[in-house]
């Protein structure tokens, strides 16, 4: 059946393009990590002291908080939320632990314990924003201010209690020579990753946050797979304020802010869309890692730590001007 | 051929007064404004002093800051936007005014300048990110209020600092001894509103959050509409940041934080509807006074500091979900 | 016809956006008092001409005049100053503002002290509405009006400011009859306009336009006068070949006999006012309506994802309450559904043509809920075939390929579901010839296989061409049935416009 072809420029030229092979997560991943080893070695020329392969130890370790909650935040921007209360969740994590260590009984159960409430709390900002159309920053930001209102009181201001001897263990441990944090995060970001790049369950996340109505269109359920990013955003939130106690040895009770904001610019630099739908947890890592290199390097300049957070809000705006959908498009067109 | 679309479309009348009290109780800033005076009557019962001169200048005092920054945020909610510079910009304005104290109503005027001024910067810088090179404005948004935030921590690292004399005394005051300054300043802000809502940008504005394209396609320039929002916006959230210092008299560079939460509280009470092109100034204003309202009631009923922040969290989500509820209400209403 | 003053010219206009060209070298002349047709598929740019032509875009290449000044708009306002003026066929009326409002957009009237006087405003809008003959109220909100009558409110807004070149896209898809539209026009071409109508709907065209332009794929294949052509030429001028032979009806196959798997009875919501029906197995069954005449409403509802006010839903007699597409795919032999913007409700544009395809099955292709995106080919290689959709495009972006082959995939899609019911909705919508044809056979086998399709399309010859029977639905009704050799397109073009359906077929 001979019919007119249509004219070759609406023709798909996909035969001609090979770019289109090379995602363009994979080349803004990249970027981070070369720009973090710049940084690292740029470093040294402010301080020796910087820039040694135990500094690029203790910037994992330090790292290592916020590329786990990076992780919870990255889902929950990728079904096209935001979650501003992890701040009160890895405080909740980290007071929980501490209070009820010891009087849980044994603490393989006060662990998982904590971590399910704090995914019950996830959950409940996800009934806010599937059911009664609540945005997403609206409820999150309310409940972290009743979370942390809560442990205020529960503490009644002063958290008690020593750390799970498990997240000690954890936090200042080695095993075989290498520093148990840095085996965490390697064996934590490889999992993680699976999770979102390798499933069913990721491939619904990306389906949901790039349009949710057409993933409803194509046959997902698609509340499930937004309360799972959220309870896991909770979750991922209060197994770093464990970490951060058994680093710290205690819980204080705004120890969670200072990772706020940066969890969102982590997951922002690393190329994720902050409408969802796009980018990839490695990425994430690259960004926590870039920032926490930041702030060690800022610290050690001596200068004040709001520079820190002016620097952060640059980043966000920037990574955000050059991750535009538009400008992605006419980079990939240009062939 | 006599069209056979039936003429009977017409909306109705009615009676002058029946289309007023439905028109009252189905428009957003109705509800909530007989809330406030439900409210307002609870918490003169219980507590006298709510009439005299001075309780009404206290009510006043606390509710000003967070009627501004409402009112400001709520030209950019009608556009279909969110605006979370708000607390950079309160927290970078009242820090300002407590390391820069300048004496005397000449000072007072300066100050006020320079907080109008980082307010309409800001202002600016979102309208160019967000109408011009098309970010969200969420996303944008949050990025210069981590910007406004850090500067405001840079400039002070700690709550401390003095506000000028002249301006925490004499704008926490009262005028022919009953009518309180702060309330005046509002009212200004309302009565600009009024007439703000009669040119043809505030009609765009309005426009533009119902539906981008066909204002577009009508002829009405979208990016303008929203540089509009945002200035206007950085504008009226300086404005909150200068009187927020003339009530605490100190500095805090942190004084914007609670900013974020109460102001879409606040937007959402008043009827303004979080999905663009409905509600008004007025409503965000009256949701503002009726949330600082019902806090003091919280606060004199003896609730523990330390759970303040529960009640605060659950009844904003309660804000929003009743705001909601009453546009539904409206809507259906206005078909009825 | 020398000596007819040229209204608007527009010579070799070409527009792309990125890699997409929308129009090509694209020339066009208007004659002052003619009424010109636009004609050409979904997809031939139709739609980016009027947004050259009104001012919302500019062309890369291309020059048009007015009178013989330049004419080169920035915006609309700019064109409504060059006395051009266009009713969208996306209506532009803003529906939180009233009548008069919208009327007077940008500008409102204005009273004392500059500002707007609503007062002034609604006597500007009352007084257009009165000279245009609309029996709307000046202060009712757009929101409220029934599509019929903000169509007619767009048309009169175009109208108002006296244009002297008049673009009308579409203008009676919502329109019950077009007395008053025709009416309107021919005294502005009386007074010396110039009007370009597009429209489908060649009955019309022939009825009101002198001359026509054919687009295809971008460029303008010619312009012909309507009295010197036959519909037959101006298809093969959209189409590009004789549609004789493409579009002969297949035989109906005893349909009648097999087992319903999919009935509804009386169903009310939305725009629904009653509809009944009943889709048999291995049946094509045909949905024919004018726009807007509750055809989205039926499909919708029928799989989940519009509610009911009453009425049921029986899949393999039994029945059911579908809640939801998801719901819909796992009852009885399964519903899949085919959307009708496949970039708004359809693909997920960064993510792979494999990884779309598999979507709605992706956790039962890999083991524990492991994927990658060499399963998800193999998984898709099936389906793929069977929508003659070539296995190289499985790997890239899906929002890299043309629209013709992302539909494709989206049937795909709905196959590899292995729901035995289809519902699909404008499934050649923009999509070019070759890709029909494609989709057409995927259809055809399906339903020889045993599965039940409900087709909707907004083209006619494709109804007539592909289904066993055909329901006309009008006003939220099911006006009619046709079946058998009743399935032509007069008797449905008749049906459709609301008359009844009783003549015979020619």
């Amino acid at each position: 059946m001979t019919g007119t072809r249509p004219s070759a420029a609406l023709q798909a030229p996909a035969d001609t393009r090979r770019i289109g092979r090379i995602r363009s997560e994979t080349i803004s991943t990249a970027a981070i990590f070369v720009l973090t080893i710049i940084l690292i070695f740029a470093s040294r020329f402010v301080s020796p002291a910087l820039g040694s392969w135990d500094q690029v130890d203790t910037i994992i370790t330090l790292a290592s908080f916020l590329i786990v909650v990076a992780f919870g935040q990255g889902l929950v921007i990728l079904v096209g939320g935001l979650d501003l209360s992890i701040a009160s969740m890895i405080t909740l994590g980290g007071v929980l632990s501490t209070t009820w260590n010891g009087s849980f009984g044994s603490e393989w159960a006060l662990i998982p314990a904590v971590l399910v409430i704090c995914a019950c709390i996830g959950a409940l900002n996800a009934v806010g924003v599937i059911w009664l159309n609540i945005p997403p920053f609206i409820i999150t930001m309310a409940m972290g201010i009743i979370v942390a209102s809560a442990a205020l009181g529960y503490t009644s201001g002063t958290p008690r209690g020593a750390a799970p001897d498990a997240f000690l263990a954890l936090m200042k441990g080695s095993i075989g020579g290498l520093s148990a944090v840095l085996i965490f995060v390697l064996v934590f970001a490889l999992l993680a990753w699976t999770l979102q790049s390798a499933t069913a369950f990721g491939r619904r996340l990306y389906a949901v946050g790039a349009n949710r109505e057409a993933a409803r269109i194509a046959g997902i359920a698609t509340w499930r797979p937004i309360m799972a990013a959220y309870a896991l955003s909770a979750a991922c939130a209060g197994f770093a304020g464990m970490m951060l106690v058994g680093y710290a040895n205690g819980a204080t009770l705004r120890m969670g802010d200072s990772y706020l904001l940066p969890s969102i610019a982590s997951v922002v630099i690393g190329g994720s869309s902050i409408l969802g739908g796009r980018g990839s947890f490695a990425g994430s890592v690259g960004g926590a890692i870039l920032l926490t290199t930041l702030g060690t390097v800022i610290a050690a300049l001596g200068m004040q730590q709001g520079w820190r957070t002016v620097i952060e809000g640059a980043i966000i705006v920037g990574a955000l001007l050059l991750l535009r959908e538009d400008l992605i498009v006419k980079l990939r067109s240009v062939r | 051929m006599s069209a056979n679309l039936n003429a009977a479309r017409v909306t109705a009348p009615g009676s002058n007064l029946a289309v007023v009290m439905r028109r009252v109780l189905t428009d957003g800033a109705g509800v909530v404004a007989i809330l406030y005076v439900v409210l307002f009557a609870l918490y003169a019962l219980w507590d006298r002093s709510a009439l005299t001169a001075s309780g009404v200048t206290n009510l006043s005092n606390n509710a000003a800051p967070l009627a501004l920054a409402a009112a400001g945020e709520s030209l950019v909610v009608i556009s279909k936007g969110f605006d979370l510079s708000v607390s950079g910009v309160v927290s970078l304005s009242n820090v300002l005014m407590a390391t820069y104290p300048l004496e005397g109503p000449g000072g007072a005027l300066v100050s006020l300048m320079i907080c109008l001024a980082v307010g309409g910067a800001i202002g600016v810088i979102n309208g160019v990110l967000v109408a011009i090179l098309r970010l969200q404005s969420i996303a944008a948004t949050l990025g210069t209020m981590i910007m406004g935030q850090g500067l405001a921590l840079v400039i002070m690292d700690a709550p401390g600092g003095t506000v000028a004399d002249w301006v925490s005394y004499t704008l926490t005051d009262v005028i022919f001894g009953v009518i309180p300054i702060s309330g005046l300043i509002v009212l200004a802000v309302i009565a600009l509103w009024l007439v703000f809502r009669r040119t043809d940008t505030c009609i765009g504005l309005f426009a533009v959050g119902a539906d981008e394209t066909a204002a577009s396609l009508s002829g009405i320039s979208v990016a303008r509409a929203r540089v509009t929002a945002f200035v206007g916006a950085g504008l009226l959230y300086g404005l909150a940041g200068f009187m927020l210092s003339a009530q605490t008299a100190t500095g805090n560079p942190t004084a914007g934080t609670p900013f974020l939460m109460l102001t879409f509280a606040a937007v959402a009470l008043g009827g303004v509807s979080l999905t663009g092109g409905r509600g008004s100034l007025v409503g965000a204003v009256i949701g503002a006074a009726t949330l600082m309202l019902l806090q003091k009631v919280l606060f004199s009923g003896g609730v523990s500091s330390f759970y303040t922040g529960i009640f605060q969290g659950v009844v904003m989500v309660l804000a929003i979900i009743f705001g909601s509820l009453i546009l539904r209400l409206a809507s259906t209403g206005a078909r009825a | 016809m020398s000596g007819a003053v040229c209204a608007l010219d527009v010579r070799s206009v070409s527009k792309s956006y990125g890699a997409t060209v929308a129009l090509q070298d694209v020339s066009l002349e208007l004659r002052a008092g003619e009424v010109h047709a636009l004609l050409g598929e979904n997809g031939a740019g139709k739609s980016t001409l009027v947004k050259v032509l009104s001012g919302v875009v500019k062309p890369n290449v291309g020059t048009m005049r007015i009178g013989g000044e330049p004419y080169e708009p920035h915006s609309i306002v700019d064109a409504r100053r060059r006395a051009v003026a266009t009713a969208f066929q996306e209506l532009s009326l803003v529906p939180n503002l009233t009548v008069a409002q919208n009327l007077s957009l940008p500008q409102q009237a204005k009273g004392r002290l500059g500002l707007v006087s609503g007062a002034a405003t609604q006597k500007r809008g009352a007084a257009i509405l009165n000279r245009f003959g609309l029996p709307l109220s000046s202060s009712a909100l757009v929101a409220d009006l029934t599509l019929a009558e903000r169509q007619r409110l767009e048309i009169t807004r175009a109208f108002a400011c006296d244009p002297k070149v008049l673009i009308l896209d579409e203008p009676t898809a919502a329109l019950a009859e077009t007395d008053w539209l025709f009416g309107l026009v021919r005294q502005a071409t009386a007074a010396g306009a110039a009007v370009l109508y597009i429209s489908h709907r060649l009955a019309e065209v022939r009825e009101l336009c002198q001359r026509a332009t054919v687009l295809r794929n971008g460029r303008s294949i010619g312009t012909v006068g309507l009295q010197e052509v036959t519909d037959h030429n101006i298809f093969e001028m959209m189409v590009g070949r004789s549609q004789a032979e493409e579009m002969r009806r297949r035989a109906t196959a005893g349909a009648s006999t097999r087992a319903a798997v999919l009935e509804a009875e009386a169903l009310v919501g939305g725009s629904l006012k009653n509809v009944s029906l009943k889709l048999r197995e291995g049946e094509i069954l045909g949905v024919a309506g004018l726009e807007g005449q509750g055809q989205r409403a039926l499909f919708r509802a029928l799989v989940g994802l519009a509610p009911l006010n009453s009425g049921s839903v029986k899949v393999d007699g039994a029945p059911v309450r579908l809640s939801g597409p998801d719901v819909a795919l796992k009852t009885g032999r399964g519903i899949a559904f085919l959307p009708e913007e496949r970039k708004t409700e359809g693909i997920f544009p960064a993510l792979a043509t494999a990884t779309n395809i598999v979507l709605p099955v992706v956790g039962r292709i890999g083991r524990a809920g492991l994927v990658s995106e060499r399963l998800e080919r193999d998984a898709a290689a099936g389906s793929s075939s069977k929508v003659d959709l070539s296995s190289r495009y499985l790997d890239f972006r899906i929002g890299d390929l043309s629209g013709g082959n992302q539909q494709k995939a989206l049937l795909a899609r709905a196959m590899q579901t292995g729901a035995r019911i289809l519902l699909l909705y404008d499934p050649t919508r923009g999509v070019d010839v070759g890709t029909k044809q494609s989709i057409y056979a995927a259809i055809r086998s399906f339903a020889e296989s045993g599965g039940a399709v409900l087709l909707y399309s907004s083209e006619l010859p494709e109804l007539v061409h592909l289904v066993d029977r055909c329901l006309v639905v009008y006003g939220g009704r099911i006006l009619a049935e046709a079946s058998g050799a009743d399935i032509n397109e007069r008797t449905l073009v008749a049906a459709l416009t609301g008359h009844a359906a009783h003549e015979t077929a020619a």
